[in-house]
């Protein structure tokens, strides 16, 4: 299979309105308590986005630039590890898709694609996903997020 | 041989024999699986279906494997679109695990056919089912379903 066909596909179902969906991806505020991560970007095309690590040293883990931003419905960014966002070769990307799915209720699908097919950043991201949306769910929910690290 | 899967995980905030129930308890099933149930005595070798409200059957096989509350595995055939139907039995598998204070599920549909059009509808109904599922179990309501018998 090539890079251009690897991809993980995640759908969830949020209760939630479109506009808390969309802050939780993009507030590090938030993300901070359900990814463990501040998501720190502008969020403009074109802007860089790091995935920082809310231990105090502000080291990211993932980094990439915005590549679409549609509010409250479609999010791209492309996604690399430190040190390997020049190589092609191993730069992926992510899209998130916000619907509503009925009044009160958000589809919230995410692709990541342009995945370097075997690689170890297909296997983490396959595991880490349902791990990040489940307590994504879980936090808009019942307003609290599980402890999943 | 060729395969065709879906494989979806989820945690939940719960127990393994509480998402045991909720998985097997048919007044529990009706809350968050489209207004469906299942009929079976979820032990090794028993026959199981998948009745929608009026009664109709949606899908049936049997129990291939049950271990309560870790493991359960049913044959899946389609009773209700022919074109599903003469695909023949997929095969479902439930595994639980507890993961600190959450539980993980995995459910793993697959069929030894390539393309196949029951992965395709399944791959659609499950995160609808297993989201419904987790918001029952965490927060008391399911998400509102509008449908009846989406499932495939």
């Amino acid at each position: 299979m090539s890079k251009a066909e690897t991809q993980f596909v995640y759908v969830t179902y949020i209760v939630a309105t479109r506009d808390a969906v969309w802050q939780a991806l993009t507030d590090p505020e938030v993300t901070k308590r359900y990814w463990i991560h501040a998501n720190i970007s502008d969020w403009k095309p074109g802007s860089v986005w790091e995935h920082q690590r809310i231990d105090g040293s502000g080291a990211a883990d993932v980094v990439g630039h915005v590549i679409e931003n549609v509010p409250e419905e479609r999010l791209v960014f492309s996604w690399a590890a430190p040190g390997e966002q020049t190589d092609p070769a191993k730069v992926s990307r992510v899209r998130f898709d916000l619907a509503e799915h009925k009044p009160g209720v958000v589809r919230l699908t995410v692709t990541h694609y342009d995945l370097e097919p075997g690689s170890g950043m297909e296997r983490g991201i396959s595991e880490g996903w349902p791990q990040v949306l489940s307590n994504l769910k879980t936090l808009l929910e019942t307003g609290t997020a599980a402890t999943l690290w | 041989m060729s395969t065709s899967q879906f494989i979806y995980v989820t945690y939940i905030r719960t127990t393994p024999q509480k998402l045991w129930d909720a998985l097997t308890n048919p007044e529990f099933q009706k809350q968050y699986w489209f207004g469906m149930h299942q009929e079976s005595e979820w032990k090794a070798g028993s026959p199981w279906k998948l009745l929608f409200s009026d009664g109709r059957v949606a899908d049936a096989g049997e129990v291939l494997e049950s271990d309560p509350p870790r493991r359960l595995v049913l044959s899946w055939q389609n009773q209700f679109k022919p074109e599903l139907t003469a695909e023949g039995h997929a095969r479902c598998v439930y595994d639980i695990e507890a993961d600190g204070d959450v539980v993980r599920l995995t459910i793993t549909h697959s069929i030894d056919r390539e393309g196949a059009k029951l992965i395709e509808a399944v791959s659609g109904g499950w995160p609808r089912i297993l989201s419904s599922l987790k918001s029952l179990l965490e927060t008391g309501t399911p998400i509102p379903s509008s449908h009846q018998g989406a499932g495939a």
